[in-house]
């Protein structure tokens, strides 16, 4: 077997060995393995920034939602003041409207019975003068008199 | 390979260059060879998806490219390999456990490849790999407990009479650690390829029914590429196991 007959190898081999072990180990050590680990860590470092931006996505998401929802409400409040305070004056407008024509029907009722007892009032005066008058005349033509000075 | 080569051949370890330093024959063999490759790619394949990396923060620079991908995999592995056996604590131990477990499995897959030489089957490599775990876990327990560390070889609840008895096999458990740490890997190894060479022996031997030693080797390159990987698992969870048991005692 070569690996005990050769043993004039031996120290070449161990040589050789500790050479290229301990060159393997240091390049490792303080080349290699810094560098991946460096990669894999800026890596998971990413990663974890990442999950903790989208946490406080989340939360920024549930606050709005939250925001739009007292709004929402807001709104639909205010609408449905609006809503009864515009019932409500347009049915006080109706109201005054109905008001306003009937006192205008009463007043222009008052005026035409005014207008009719003066017109009443002046047939009357009117008829009263035409009696006044011929009555004078026919006086006058019977008795001679004047109608100046006559007096009924 | 020819008629009638032991299929030990392939293990032999043969010398590119000569070099003699102080006395030792350091030559650089076909086993140093396959060692540059493998840590040459380990270091290609997980350092240069990375050299790129923009200095920008935007968004597409977070996506990684299909070698970053592939390299994070590796890294992810071992990781949550040591977060699950030692814990919060194994974070210091990941280099060492992270090289080990690469060195071991592209050793194992690059020796896959025909007309290769596969370092973790000779026992001097993975012996020594294993002392390197051995004596770094004992230092570290040491380190970290002191003499309490020896608390370690006593089973607690045990009766005080039994302690005669287990304290000497728990000594020559732990001590048997690096022993079967690299027994374990090499002789996976070194059966897996023995197997491979002998079957393709069996190829060219009967000509054309060749063909049905040819499947099985197709069906056992499958199996062996499984070992590879397991055998490089198996070490490193071992180690992570051992670095444990320094930390934690029991």
């Amino acid at each position: 077997m070569p690996q005990l007959e050769q043993v004039e190898f031996f120290i070449s081999q161990l040589f050789w060995l500790g050479v290229f072990f301990v060159v393997l180990f240091s390049v490792l050590t303080y080349i290699t393995l810094p560098k991946i680990r460096a990669f894999l860590n800026k890596r998971d470092d990413f990663v974890k920034s990442h999950i903790s931006k989208q946490d406080d996505l989340i939360k920024k998401a549930e606050s709005i939602i939250e925001n739009y929802e007292t709004k929402l409400n807001e709104a639909k409040n205010e609408a449905s003041k609006i809503i009864s305070d515009a019932k409500d004056k347009a049915m006080q407008d109706s109201e005054s409207l109905i008001k306003s024509a009937e006192e205008k029907i009463q007043q222009e009722i008052k005026m035409t019975e005014e207008r009719v007892t003066k017109e009443k009032d002046l047939a009357i005066s009117d008829l009263k003068n035409q009696l006044k008058d011929s009555a004078t005349n026919f006086i006058s033509k019977v008795t001679k008199i004047e109608k100046g000075n006559i007096k009924i | 390979m020819a008629k009638g080569e032991s299929p030990l051949k392939q293990f032999e370890i043969q010398p590119i260059v000569d070099i003699k330093f102080l006395g030792f024959d350091i030559s650089f063999t076909n086993s140093a060879l396959w060692m540059t490759i493998t840590t040459a790619f380990i270091l290609i394949f997980f350092t240069v998806p990375f050299l790129k990396a923009k200095k920008t923060n935007s968004v597409s620079d977070l996506y990684p490219t299909r070698m970053q991908v592939a390299a994070e995999l590796g890294f992810n592995f071992i990781n949550s390999l040591l977060a699950d056996t030692v814990g919060k604590e194994g974070k210091k131990y990941f280099p060492l456990v992270f090289t080990l477990f690469m060195f071991i499995l592209f050793g194992n897959l690059f020796g896959m490849i025909p007309y290769s030489f596969t370092f973790t089957s000779h026992i001097i490599v993975t012996l020594a790999l294993a002392m390197g775990v051995f004596i770094f876990v004992t230092v570290l327990g040491f380190v970290k407990h002191g003499v309490k560390f020896f608390s370690f070889f006593v089973i607690p609840g045990l009766p005080i009479y039994m302690l005669p008895l287990l304290i000497p096999i728990e000594i020559i458990s732990y001590l048997s650690r690096p022993i079967s740490l690299s027994v374990r890997l090499f002789a996976n190894m070194l059966a897996g390829h023995t197997l491979l060479k002998v079957f393709a022996g069996f190829v060219s031997a009967l000509g054309f029914f060749g063909i049905l030693p040819l499947v099985f080797i197709i069906a056992l390159t499958g199996l062996e590429i499984l070992i590879a990987f397991l055998q490089a698992y198996v070490f490193a969870i071992l180690t992570c196991l051992y670095i444990n048991d320094a930390l934690h005692l029991h």
